[in-house]
C-alpha cells in the first residue's frame, strides 16, 4: 500500500492536468466556455477530494513551474502593450488608473465596515484592484477577439498588475515597518525588492533583442529565447525574494520597446505553454482552503459585486473621451472580472518572505475560486457582446 | 434591370478611391477595427470620405473630384492626417501596400453589410483572400464612348500602373517574387480581367449588359472587378490595377499620370484600340505584377518587345505637355523618379533585409505613410 501512495503522489499532478484538458476539451465543445475556467474548476475538485496528494511546498516543481507559466503570459502581455499609445491618448490610462483606485477604496471601505482589520483590508484592497492577465490573455487568444475592447482590456490589465504589486508591496512594506520597526528591512521587503524586479526584467529586455539581431533571421530563435530568459527570470526571482510578476511584465514590455519590430511572438508560446497553462489554473486553486472559502463566501460576493460594478463604471465613464461608444467602454470593464492565478502567486510569494497573511484574507480565497471559474466567462461574454470574436461564417 | 444612361462628367477630372490596412501596435498583424475607427471618424467631419470595406480589418477612402495634381494631393494630406490622429487615439496603425505581408486570410472578419455577406456567401473563401488592398482611380469623361474608347486604348498602358504601384510582394508571410501578388487574388474572381471589346456605349448596355443580367450572374456593374471598368453613375472609367502605394503623395502622381494619359489618348493621335491588341494583354499584365519595373513587355500592334521601365520613361516624357497643361508636371516627376529608385515593392524588400522580420515590413509601412521616412 506505501509503494501505491507514493505512485499516487506522482502521478497525481500529471493526472489532474490531463483530466483538467479533456474536461475542458468536452465542456468548451459542449458549451463554448472558456476552457481555463474549466481547469480551475477540476483544479479545486481535485484539491478537496485528495487534500494530501495535492499538498505543495515552497520549492516544489509544480509552483516552479506555475511560475514559469504565469511568467511567460506576462512576457507576452507585456510584449503587447504599447505605451506610446497610454501617451497619445491619456484618457485610457486616467480610466486605469480610476477604476484601480477606486476598486481600492471601495474594496477597503466595505471590508472595514464588514469588521476586518485594518491591515488585511488594505490588503485585500489592493489584490483587489489587480485583474489577472493568465485569464484575460487566454481567453482573448482562445476567442481570437480582436477590436478597441481587447486592445484597452489588455493594457488595463498589465496597469492593473502593477498598481497591485505596487500597492500591495507598500503596504506590506508598512506592515514590516510596523511590528519590526525596522526601516530598513521594511524598505529591502518592498521598495528594493520592485526596483530590482522591474530592473531586472528591463536589462534582459534590452540585452535580448540586441543579441537576437547579431542571430540574424529571428523567427524561431526569438520566440525560444524570449521563453528561455522568462524560465531564468523566475528562477532568479524566485532564489532572491523578488517579484517574478514584475520581472516578467517588464522584460516583455522592454523587449518590445527596444526592438525596431521583432517577429511575433507565438501566441501562448505553442503547446508548451498551453500545457503549462492548463498546470498553472489546476495548480491555482489547489491551494486554497475550503473551509476559508466558506468563511469568506458572503463577504467575497459582496466584494466581488462591488469590484465588478466599480471597474466597469470606471472604465465606462471615460469611454467618450478617450474614442469609443459607451457599449464598448462597458464591455472593457465587464471584461476585467477575473482576478485569480495573479493573487494566489503574488500571496504565496508573499509567504516565503515570511508574511503569512492568508488565513485573515479567508475572503480571498472564496474570491479567486469563483473568479477562476467566472471571471474568464465574464471576460470571454463582453467580447463577444463588443462583437470582437469572429463569429461562423 | 437595364443599365441606365451613362451621366456626362465634366472630361478628364479626377477622383482617387484608397483601400488602406488597419493594423495593430501589439503585433503589427491586421486587426478588425474599421468599426471602431470608423465610429472615432463619425465624430468630426472628414476631409473627404470614409467607408468600410469587406473585411473589418480593411477601409476605404475617397477624393472629392478634382481637375488638379496638386489640389488632389492636398485633400491627400489632410485625409491621411486625419486618419493617422484617429489612428493613434485607438492604437491602429493605419498604411497602404498592396498586400498586409503576413495576415492570415482566415483570421478576417466579414463586415457587417448585406452586400459584403452576400459576397461572402457567394465566393468563400475568395471573400477573405479578398484582403487585399488597391487604389482605384475615376476618369471623368463626357459620354459612354468615349468612356470605352479611353478604357480600350489604356489597355495597352495597363503595365505601367500595376508597375509603378507594385507595393505587394509578401503574402502570408513569405516573398511571393511577384512585385504585385495583389493581382493573382483579385483574378481569382469569375468576373475579372478585361471588359467585353466593345466601343459604343449603346452596344454595350443594351447588348451585353442586358445579356450577362439575363443569365442571372450578375445584377450590376459593381459585380465586374475588371482591371478597368467604366462607372456611368459616375460617368468615369475607373482603373483598378494600382495597389494601394506606401505614400498618398505616390496615389496622387498616379491619378496625375492617368489623368495626363486620357487627355493624350483624347487627342486621338494613337492608331485606335483594337480586339487583337488584347492578345498581349495578360502577357504583359503578367510581366508587370511578376518582375515589375523590370519586367519585357509585347507591344500590341507592333509584336515589339519593350522594357517596362524604358516604355514607362518613354510616355511619361510624351505626357510632360499635358501635364503641364493640367498642373501635373510634379506628379510625372515623381513617377520619373521612381523609374530610377525603384518601386514600394523594393522598398519593402529592403526592409524585410533591413528589419530582419516580416513584422519590419509593416512597421515601415506604417511609417512611411505617415511620410516619417
Amino acid at each position: 500500500m506505501p509503494d501505491f501512495l507514493v505512485i499516487s503522489a506522482e502521478l497525481a499532478w500529471p493526472l489532474a492536468v490531463l483530466l483538467a484538458w479533456l474536461a475542458g476539451e468536452f465542456i468548451h465543445r459542449w458549451t463554448k466556455l472558456p476552457r481555463i475556467s474549466v481547469y480551475g474548476l477540476v483544479g479545486f475538485l481535485c484539491a478537496q477530494a485528495f487534500p494530501d496528494l495535492f499538498a505543495t511546498e515552497s520549492s516544489s516543481p509544480v509552483i516552479v513551474l506555475a511560475n514559469v507559466a504565469f511568467g511567460l503570459i506576462l512576457f507576452e502581455l507585456g510584449y503587447r502593450v504599447n505605451l506610446n499609445w497610454l501617451r497619445v491618448n491619456p484618457w485610457v490610462a486616467v480610466s486605469g488608473l480610476a477604476e484601480a483606485f477606486a476598486t481600492f477604496a471601495v474594496v477597503y471601505l466595505i471590508a472595514s465596515a464588514w469588521g476586518m482589520d485594518t491591515m488585511p483590508s488594505l490588503l485585500l484592497a489592493s489584490l483587489a484592484m489587480s485583474t489577472s492577465p493568465a485569464g484575460v490573455l487566454r481567453v482573448v487568444n482562445e476567442q481570437r477577439s480582436s477590436g478597441q475592447v481587447t486592445e484597452r482590456v489588455l493594457h488595463l490589465v498589465a496597469m492593473n498588475c502593477v498598481l497591485a504589486v505596487l500597492t500591495f508591496k507598500v503596504i506590506v512594506g508598512f506592515w514590516v515597518f510596523n511590528t519590526s520597526g525596522s526601516l530598513t528591512q521594511a524598505i529591502s521587503l518592498s521598495a528594493i525588492e520592485l526596483v530590482a524586479s522591474a530592473l531586472l526584467g528591463a536589462v534582459c529586455g534590452m540585452l535580448v533583442p540586441a543579441v537576437l539581431r547579431h542571430l540574424g533571421n529571428l523567427a524561431r530563435e526569438g520566440t525560444l529565447a524570449f521563453a528561455l530568459v522568462v524560465v531564468i527570470l523566475v528562477a532568479i526571482t524566485h532564489a532572491y525574494d523578488l517579484s517574478p510578476v514584475l520581472a516578467t511584465l517588464a522584460f516583455g514590455l522592454t523587449a518590445r520597446h527596444r526592438r525596431v519590430a521583432f517577429t511575433r511572438t507565438q501566441r501562448n508560446f505553442g503547446a508548451i505553454g498551453e500545457l503549462l497553462t492548463i498546470l498553472l489554473f489546476v495548480f491555482a486553486v489547489s491551494t486554497l482552503d475550503w473551509n476559508n472559502v466558506v468563511n469568506g463566501g458572503m463577504l467575497a460576493f459582496v466584494l466581488l459585486i462591488a469590484r465588478f460594478i466599480v471597474k466597469t463604471a470606471g472604465v465606462a465613464a471615460f469611454s467618450q473621451l478617450s474614442g469609443i461608444p459607451w457599449r464598448k467602454g462597458l464591455a472593457t470593464g465587464m471584461a476585467l472580472a477575473p482576478m485569480s492565478v495573479f493573487v494566489v502567486l503574488l500571496l504565496e510569494q508573499t509567504k516565503n518572505s515570511g508574511v503569512v497573511f492568508i488565513d485573515e484574507l479567508a475572503a480571498v480565497a472564496a474570491m479567486t475560486v469563483f473568479m477562476e471559474v467566472l471571471g474568464p466567462i465574464i471576460t470571454q461574454r463582453a467580447l463577444i457582446w463588443a462583437r470582437e470574436t469572429p463569429k461562423e461564417e | 434591370m437595364a443599365l441606365g444612361p451613362f451621366t456626362a462628367s465634366t472630361p478628364l477630372t479626377m477622383g482617387v478611391e484608397l483601400e488602406l490596412q488597419l493594423v495593430s501596435f501589439s503585433d503589427y498583424d491586421l486587426t478588425a477595427s474599421s468599426p471602431d475607427l470608423l465610429h472615432l471618424l463619425e465624430q468630426k467631419p472628414f476631409p473627404g470620405h470614409v467607408t468600410p470595406e469587406i473585411t473589418e480589418s480593411m477601409i476605404e477612402i475617397n477624393s472629392d473630384i478634382h481637375t488638379r495634381h496638386t489640389e488632389l494631393l492636398a485633400q491627400l494630406h489632410e485625409v491621411r492626417d486625419t486618419l493617422v490622429r484617429a489612428g493613434e487615439k485607438l492604437n491602429i496603425g493605419i498604411c497602404g501596400g498592396g498586400t498586409h505581408p503576413f495576415q492570415k486570410w482566415v483570421e478576417r472578419r466579414i463586415f457587417e453589410k448585406p452586400r459584403f455577406k452576400e459576397v461572402s456567401s457567394l465566393y468563400g473563401y475568395l471573400a477573405k483572400q479578398f484582403t487585399v488592398f488597391g487604389q482605384h482611380v475615376h476618369i471623368g469623361t463626357g459620354n459612354g464612348d468615349d468612356a470605352l474608347y479611353l478604357l480600350h486604348s489604356l489597355s495597352r498602358y495597363l503595365p505601367h500602373f500595376i508597375a509603378l504601384s507594385a507595393s505587394s510582394p509578401f503574402v502570408q508571410g513569405g516573398d511571393t517574387l511577384f512585385n504585385s501578388a495583389r493581382l493573382n487574388s483579385v483574378f481569382a474572381f469569375p468576373m475579372s480581367g478585361r471588359a467585353p471589346f466593345l466601343l459604343s456605349w449603346d452596344e454595350f448596355a443594351d447588348k451585353f449588359f442586358a445579356k450577362m443580367e439575363h443569365t442571372g450572374v450578375i445584377k450590376s456593374m459593381k459585380d465586374f472587378y475588371w482591371d478597368i471598368r467604366p462607372k456611368p453613375e459616375y460617368g468615369t472609367i475607373e482603373l483598378r490595377v494600382c495597389d494601394t502605394p506606401l505614400t498618398v503623395e505616390r496615389a496622387a502622381a498616379l491619378a496625375a499620370y492617368l489623368q495626363a494619359l486620357c487627355a493624350y489618348l483624347l487627342d486621338r493621335k494613337e492608331e485606335p484600340p483594337a480586339e487583337d491588341d488584347y492578345l498581349v494583354y495578360n502577357y504583359n499584365r503578367f510581366q508587370a505584377c511578376r518582375f515589375g519595373l523590370d519586367g519585357v513587355i509585347v507591344h500590341p500592334k507592333t509584336y515589339e518587345s519593350l522594357s517596362l521601365r524604358e516604355d514607362i520613361l518613354t510616355t511619361l516624357r510624351k505626357m510632360d505637355p499635358y501635364a503641364e497643361r493640367l498642373g501635373g508636371s510634379a506628379a510625372v516627376n515623381h513617377l520619373m523618379q521612381v523609374t530610377h529608385v525603384g518601386s514600394d515593392a523594393q522598398y519593402l524588400r529592403d526592409q524585410f533585409a533591413s528589419s530582419g522580420s516580416v513584422e519590419g515590413i509593416v512597421d515601415a509601412a506604417v511609417q512611411r505613410f505617415r511620410g516619417r521616412r
